[in-house]
């Protein structure tokens, strides 16, 4: 273990054990600040009771059509567009003109659209997700070096070709930015979306939890959200790590 | 005559000024097969864009050119479209290969991958591709390199890979831009020598786009020299010394003065315009 190691793992617990003593001495109220024990706890409780395992799964749900669905999109046309120059001229309005709204503004228009249930959710997730994808995997199409192109042609490589074998892999590690970006937004979404006119999600429940006033189960929310986060992440790094082995990778 | 370009030129048109610039005037120019043909000009004398003409990369504005394929059938269909009078082939073949600057290597592809492209694309069967490539791989000395990938090797060795692709499509006129320009000199040396070797080997005609005056001596089997704006052919030069040769031989230095007061001559009048 190095040093650097030491110094992490030691703030970490640090903290924790700081954060722990205040409450047990009395310094904090736990209605405030629950205690990082009482909120393993309440975790604990809410997993036998099935509660947060349900949650989970609702909103893993929403996030992970979403997400997909979004991606696919993303992809598909950010590879045209970046190929394809009139592809692009009709895309790149729109791209302008919604890719700055923030995407949860538009929810209240997909309740309208979808109604109450899953789909508006998961359509909000996609529209979050698609243009984080579509922006970075036309910008991974650009920064292709253009000599890349004109080798493969030299070597015989027709139009099709030129896009499987060039275009695609060349633009697969800004896809792949695109993705972490997209898995993000996705967790925030599906947060937005489920705190009105829904009665199940984890968002539902860290909501719900705070009209209660029960600090606990709200902490227990926010760090499952946490978990998720970092398993997305988890998840997504190795998947790059899979599909693009060339890239140069620091340690 | 492998190759024979007939009064070749070509007009750039820049959008910002309308502006019309020739970058190549009335190229007329015979290669033949086997023989190591040198480009050599200052920059700006177009000896890269006439490259990328020969290898059809880019159309020409005027002028024609013609390919005659030596041994049957080893002309392309995409040769044959940009090349009047070509006669088609098996697509195994190939007229051109380019051997680019930056080595242009596929980065997401190992050694062995970038080498098979071009049968790859040419639907080579793969046992077949990839045992050409082996056999590459050996030519040009990168055995025991063949998975890594083109940022875990030197300029040198990526170098290597970009001849062993090029050389993978077998084809009758390898085309060089500069191809040792970015390494340090020592490495340039020995790929010098490496060239002549697989030259040797292969049989294959190298046209080779340099502005090094060292390396057209020590490597070319004829010399054209360019003038620049517009480019144009100004001196035919055979280049008779036999091999191996070195810059410090007589007859090499002979010619070096030659060559030399010719292309600073050239150089001059450039900077002039």
């Amino acid at each position: 273990m190095t040093a650097s190691h030491a110094r992490r793992i030691g703030s970490v617990l640090g903290l924790l054990v700081a954060w722990q003593l205040l409450i047990q001495t009395g310094k904090l109220s736990e209605l405030f600040l629950p205690a990082p024990l009482s909120v393993l706890a309440t975790m604990w409780d809410m997993t036998r009771s099935g509660q947060l395992p349900w949650a989970v799964l609702v909103s893993l749900n929403r996030v992970v059509q979403g997400f997909v669905y979004g991606a696919a999109a993303g992809v598909f046309l950010g590879l045209l567009a970046g190929a394809v120059a009139w592809i692009e001229d009709l895309l790149d309005p729109w791209v302008a003109a919604v890719y700055p709204i923030p995407k949860s503004a538009l929810f209240p228009l997909f309740l309208l659209w979808f109604g109450l249930g899953d789909p508006s959710k998961i359509a909000t997730i996609a529209i979050g997700v698609l243009f984080l994808v579509l922006v970075n995997t036309m910008a991974g199409v650009k920064s292709i070096n253009p000599v890349l192109l004109k080798a493969a042609r030299d070597l015989g490589a027709g139009r099709l070709q030129v896009f499987s074998k060039v275009i695609l892999p060349g633009a697969l590690p800004s896809i792949f930015t695109g993705l972490r970006l997209g898995a993000g937004m996705a967790l925030i979404l599906v947060f937005i979306t489920e705190i009105e006119a829904t009665k199940a999600g984890l968002g539902f429940l860290l909501w719900e939890a705070f009209q209660l006033l029960d600090t606990k189960q709200v902490f227990a929310g926010v760090v499952t959200f946490g978990l998720l986060g970092v398993a997305s992440t988890w998840l997504l790094q190795w998947l790059e790590r899979v599909g693009c082995p060339w890239i140069q990778r620091s340690n | 005559m492998l190759l024979a370009l007939r009064d070749v030129g070509k007009v750039w048109l820049i959008t910002r000024t309308g502006e019309r610039v020739s970058a190549l005037e009335s190229i007329t120019l015979d290669v033949a097969p086997g023989e190591f043909l040198i480009l050599l000009g200052p920059s700006g004398c177009g000896k890269s864009t006439l490259l990328q003409i020969i290898a059809g990369l880019e159309a020409p504005s005027s002028g024609e050119i013609r390919f005659s394929s030596v041994t049957p059938g080893a002309a392309t269909a995409r040769g044959a479209s940009t090349a009047r009078g070509a006669s088609k082939g098996p697509p195994s073949g190939k007229l051109t290969s380019m051997v680019f600057q930056d080595y242009a290597l596929f980065p997401w592809r190992t050694v062995m991958g970038n080498i098979v492209f071009g049968p790859e694309v040419r639907r080579v069967p793969r046992a077949l591709r990839e045992d050409r490539a082996r056999r590459l791989i050996e030519l040009v000395n990168l055995k025991g390199a063949e998975h890594r990938y083109p940022h875990e090797l030197s300029g040198g060795m990526r170098q290597r890979v970009a001849l062993a692709r090029a050389l993978a499509n077998d084809p009758q006129i390898v085309l060089f831009d500069e191809p040792l320009a970015a390494l340090d000199a020592q490495t340039r040396r020995v790929l010098q020598d490496e060239l002549l070797r697989i030259w040797g080997e292969t049989g294959k005609t190298f046209v080779y786009v340099t502005h090094s005056l060292q390396e057209a001596v020590l490597l070319g089997s004829r010399i054209v020299l360019m003038t620049a704006h517009p480019g144009r052919i100004k001196l035919l030069v055979d280049v008779p010394l036999a091999r191996p040769r070195h810059l410090t031989g007589r007859a090499e230095a002979e010619m070096l003065d030659r060559l030399d007061a010719e292309l600073t001559e050239e150089v001059k009048r450039a900077m002039a315009t």
